[in-house]
């Protein structure tokens, strides 16, 4: 099995969204403040409906918001 | 810090404080050895338990007046995530501790000793689950 990590761009997105804050763009998918945090740090990868939301709400793709990144 | 990882520090901190002294204080002392019901010990035990219950209800409403509404809602997909791995580590381990407790000790010891061994395994595995919440919202979920 090939090992590697998600990676986002929610912390991008959330800034050229007019700084839409962590609080804010978690209301709108339905999780708390920290999670969102989480989500950016890379400590929790969301459920894929989660991460269906997040992209709804940036109105991008999903694989413009979280992406594969394969280990070397 | 998460609303649910303090709670989880209070839990912790709970158990240390509370029932750290008991068990220091009833570790390989004469009265274990008192046949049942060891009114001795039950007042012990007793006292350690009001303390933690006491100390749990203090604490959660402090943190419930002192934490913004929208940082202590219902829990969300993460906050499950976490509590689930951690209930189903302490259960494991829960399960471990009682069938030791229940199956083995009767044959090498009786009375206090096995009523002891079994609050401890409750505290085990509910400090197992308190410590896997914190490094749950502390290392991450991945």
């Amino acid at each position: 099995m090939t090992r590697g990590r998600i990676v986002n761009q929610v912390r991008t997105l959330r800034f050229l969204s007019g700084e839409m804050s962590q609080a804010e763009l978690g209301q709108a998918i339905g999780v708390t403040r920290q999670t969102i945090a989480a989500i950016e740090a890379g400590k929790y990868s969301p459920s894929l409906e989660a991460a269906f939301r997040i992209a709804q709400v940036f109105g991008k793709p999903l694989d413009e918001v979280f992406r594969w990144e394969a280990e070397r | 810090m998460p609303y649910r990882e303090k709670i989880a520090w209070l839990s912790l901190v709970g158990i240390a404080v509370c029932y750290g002294p008991y068990f220091a204080l009833t570790y390989r002392s004469p009265l274990l050895d008192r046949p049942l019901p060891n009114l001795e010990l039950m007042t012990l035990f007793a006292w350690a338990a009001g303390g933690n219950a006491v100390w749990v209800l203090m604490g959660r409403l402090i943190l419930r007046m002192t934490t913004a509404p929208d940082d202590r809602g219902p829990p969300d997909e993460r906050d499950r995530a976490v509590d689930r791995r951690a209930s189903t580590v302490a259960y494991y381990v829960l399960i471990g501790c009682a069938l030791y407790v229940g199956c083995f000790m009767p044959f090498i010891t009786s009375g206090w000793h096995i009523v002891n061994a079994m609050v401890a395994s409750v505290l085990i595995a509910e400090f197992l689950g308190g410590a896997l919440i914190v490094t749950g919202y502390r290392r991450g979920l991945k």
